[in-house]
């Protein structure tokens, strides 16, 4: 029971920092969205422009530019660019990041 | 293949190229040269990417994919065509005032 409630603790505490890290990429005026999505495309997080549907392109992505690598443990950023501004994508680890940004 | 490649080739700082159609490679040059593994990865890239739609927008995904590691990826889609170049990455360093 108590070991069970102290990792529930911990998950939440994950939980808020992560949601703590998103509000904070979102005062930077310069980015309109954040999201983040684990291996499979699930969305962990986001705010913004970048939402639920857009995490399967997102880690989708960042797998195929792996590939492009010959050494494993390189994690290339993917940017989309239009007029609508940049999608940056990166790994890190299992999570993957895009951020949204607009030129400022 | 001359004219599909002569602007690839002025290109500053470029390490090689790749002009791929849905049929295969049409040109290559450099470290990129017959490369079809990063052919093929770079076709399935840019169909993930034309994927990627923003709420309310109906502009095309991108214009422009860049792939960013020790060099540049830079990929471009036109005529039914991918163009791939591959540069050094000059990364500029941040500036602290």
């Amino acid at each position: 029971q108590n070991l069970n409630s102290s990792r529930y603790l911990r998950l939440l505490i994950m939980e808020s920092t992560l949601e703590q890290h998103l509000d904070d990429t979102m005062k930077n005026p310069a980015v309109v969205g954040v999201l983040c999505t684990d291996q499979q495309g699930h969305n962990l997080g986001c705010r913004g422009s970048l939402s639920d549907e857009h995490g399967g392109v997102v880690s989708v992505l960042a797998k195929q530019a792996a590939a492009l690598t010959r050494d494993p443990t390189d994690t290339p950023t993917v940017c989309l660019e239009s007029e609508s501004g940049n999608i940056l994508v990166r790994s890190h680890g299992t999570i993957t990041v895009a951020v949204h940004k607009i030129a400022s | 293949t001359a004219a599909l490649t002569a602007g690839l080739e002025r290109i500053p700082d470029q390490l090689g190229y790749l002009v791929i159609s849905e049929d295969g490679v049409l040109a290559s040059a450099g470290e990129l040269e017959n490369d079809e593994h990063t052919a093929g990865v770079m076709m399935e890239m840019v169909r993930t990417a034309s994927r990627f739609r923003l709420p309310g927008s109906t502009d095309p995904p991108f214009k422009r994919m860049s792939i960013l590691e020790d060099f540049v990826y830079t990929v471009t889609v036109s005529g039914q065509k991918v163009f791939v170049v591959k540069r050094q990455n000059n990364q500029q360093e941040p500036i602290s005032v």
